[in-house]
């Protein structure tokens, strides 16, 4: 048979899923915005965490003794008492009295620069810095305070560490929550692109049921389409919410700048350990898209098809 | 009737499409192992709704339809495939994938079988070659001729000699003289023990063959 040689013997097979009919452009584009938004998210859950858990560290490791002015007694006897006590108090690892300006500088943005914070009996304030390891004993510090220099109390700053908590596990939550929407938005999405990809082949699909294939078989001939997609999409996603948070860095000028900006920066190009952590984060949100589109799309087609005569 | 096992087996057998009038009604029809039957019957007799039912693309409205021992009323989804595998069709409209070449086309029982291309691709070439569609193997239906597609879609059909052939107008668009030769292909089938039913209009065809024939009259089966 001189013409069988004439058929390419080593063309690789078709797909039986013609690609073109694949209505897989809008899903890629919905994808990719949504794994965009939750590159968004899971980088401000980092940024939120490592910001509450940033301030939670710098409250935790400093308390306030606070010291009014009384009549008979000098300010000076009684910040000389309060350092004595200090000193001999375990876990304090230092402290600092802060002078009766840098006390009015912290009443400036509500009294204003005027005289008459020379005429106030203005507290003052003594910082000092803990052991976070070996904590000073509190309710024993507060006491000896309280008994040996009147008007004397201490701020552990308790109510504010508590309050910053409440608020970053709120934070986080609500980051959660947007994730799992994104997913079962994603996951819905995957269902009609399914749904959709079956309508668009019905004609191959019952050719293939007429030659005896299963339903697991036309599954796989479309979960692989839509595998592709999904990582594409996940890439691209991902990618993008990396430049997101690169030119978030820098346009905030770099680490000396503060705030959200300086925080996204060290996000990227912060200390390495941050770094890989937060990149293996966003290398998450790929994997998941693959998987996601492979399994959802399978099991939708699966489903479609079991209705199938 | 000869004493072989029936593989196919309609009992009171009913079809309506929607709440309209039945086009098929009490069909009885029993189909022996390796036994040839033309199908014939007017335009709208119910031909191509009987052979819907055959290879199982309906379900009647009422009725048993039993194939190759298995109550089809009761048969699991999954197990669909199994017993299409042992039916080969042919449409009258050929259902060729047209992003697939004219060798995937008859190839395709055979991989979506799970058979390697290098194990069936001698064979699919030996079938083009006997419809004398050799020098076609890398073409797309798009460019094939009417005839040539329907050569194609009987090919298919064949590929995996089943143990049953349910045929559409098989010779609808070819020559008198393809025709003979596709009655042959059907005929070898035959005798190596596959059942065949060919639906048709064209009398010459039946009176060549000189098999039994199946009448459908008003969706009613009568035996000619």
């Amino acid at each position: 048979m001189a013409s069988i040689g004439k058929h390419k013997q080593h063309k690789r097979a078709s797909g039986l899923m013609p690609r073109s009919q694949m209505p897989l452009r809008t899903l890629m584009i919905a994808m990719t915005v949504m794994c965009y938004l939750a590159c968004l998210s899971i980088g401000a859950l980092v940024l939120i965490n490592r910001a509450v858990n940033d301030w939670s560290s710098d409250i935790a490791g400093e308390v306030t003794v606070q010291v009014r002015p009384t009549d008979g007694v000098k300010m000076s006897e009684k910040l000389a008492v309060i350092s004595a006590i200090l000193d001999l108090t375990p876990g304090v690892s230092s402290y600092k009295i802060l002078d009766k300006e840098a006390g009015a500088k912290l009443l400036e943005p509500w009294l204003g620069n005027a005289d008459i914070l020379d005429q106030l009996p203005v507290p003052r304030l003594v910082a000092v810095t803990i052991d976070k390891k070996a904590e000073p004993d509190f309710i024993k510090l507060e006491s000896e305070l309280k008994a040996k220099v009147k008007g004397a109390s201490l701020d552990t700053h308790r109510r504010w560490q508590a309050e910053l908590t409440r608020m970053g596990s709120s934070l986080v939550n609500l980051g959660v929550a947007v994730l799992v929407l994104i997913t079962l938005s994603a996951i819905a999405l995957v269902i009609f692109a399914s749904r959709a990809a079956l309508d668009a082949n019905r004609q191959v699909v019952e050719v293939l049921h007429f030659v005896g294939a299963s339903d697991p078989f036309i599954a796989r001939q479309v979960q692989w389409q839509f595998l592709r997609a999904g990582l594409q999409s996940g890439l691209l996603g991902m990618f993008a919410g990396m430049a997101t948070f690169i030119v978030l860095g820098i346009s905030s000028g770099g680490p000396a700048s503060s705030g959200l900006a300086d925080a996204s920066y060290g996000l990227l190009v912060g200390t390495p350990d941050v770094t890989s952590v937060t990149y293996l984060l966003f290398l998450l949100v790929p994997i998941v898209a693959t998987l996601l589109c492979l399994v959802a799309a399978r099991l939708a087609i699966l489903r479609i098809l079991s209705n199938v005569v | 009737m000869s004493s072989a096992p029936s593989i196919v087996s309609l009992q009171n057998v009913g079809l309506r499409y929607g709440t309209g009038r039945e086009v098929l009604r009490d069909v009885n029809l029993e189909l022996q192992a390796g036994s040839f039957q033309f199908l014939t019957g007017p335009s709208g007799a119910g031909k191509t709704s009987l052979l819907r039912l055959l290879f199982l693309t309906k379900q009647p409205t009422r009725g048993l339809i039993s194939m190759f021992g298995r109550d089809m009323a009761t048969l699991p989804h999954r197990e669909l495939p199994k017993i299409r595998r042992k039916i080969g069709v042919v449409f009258q409209d050929f259902r060729l994938l047209d992003h697939l070449t004219t060798f995937e086309n008859i190839a395709l029982p055979l991989r979506v079988a799970g058979q390697k291309s290098k194990d069936y691709r001698d064979n699919v070439l030996e079938l083009l070659n006997w419809v004398g569609l050799a020098d076609y193997a890398d073409a797309f239906p798009p460019v094939l001729s009417g005839g040539e597609k329907q050569r194609v879609a009987i090919a298919r059909a064949v590929i995996t000699q089943p143990d049953l052939l349910l045929a559409d107008e098989p010779t609808g668009n070819v020559d008198p003289a393809m025709a003979q030769r596709l009655l042959r292909l059907f005929a070898e089938l035959n005798k190596f023990g596959t059942t065949i039913v060919i639906a048709t209009h064209d009398t010459n065809l039946i009176a060549r063959s000189k098999g039994p024939v199946l009448v459908l009259d008003d969706g009613r089966l009568e035996f000619g």
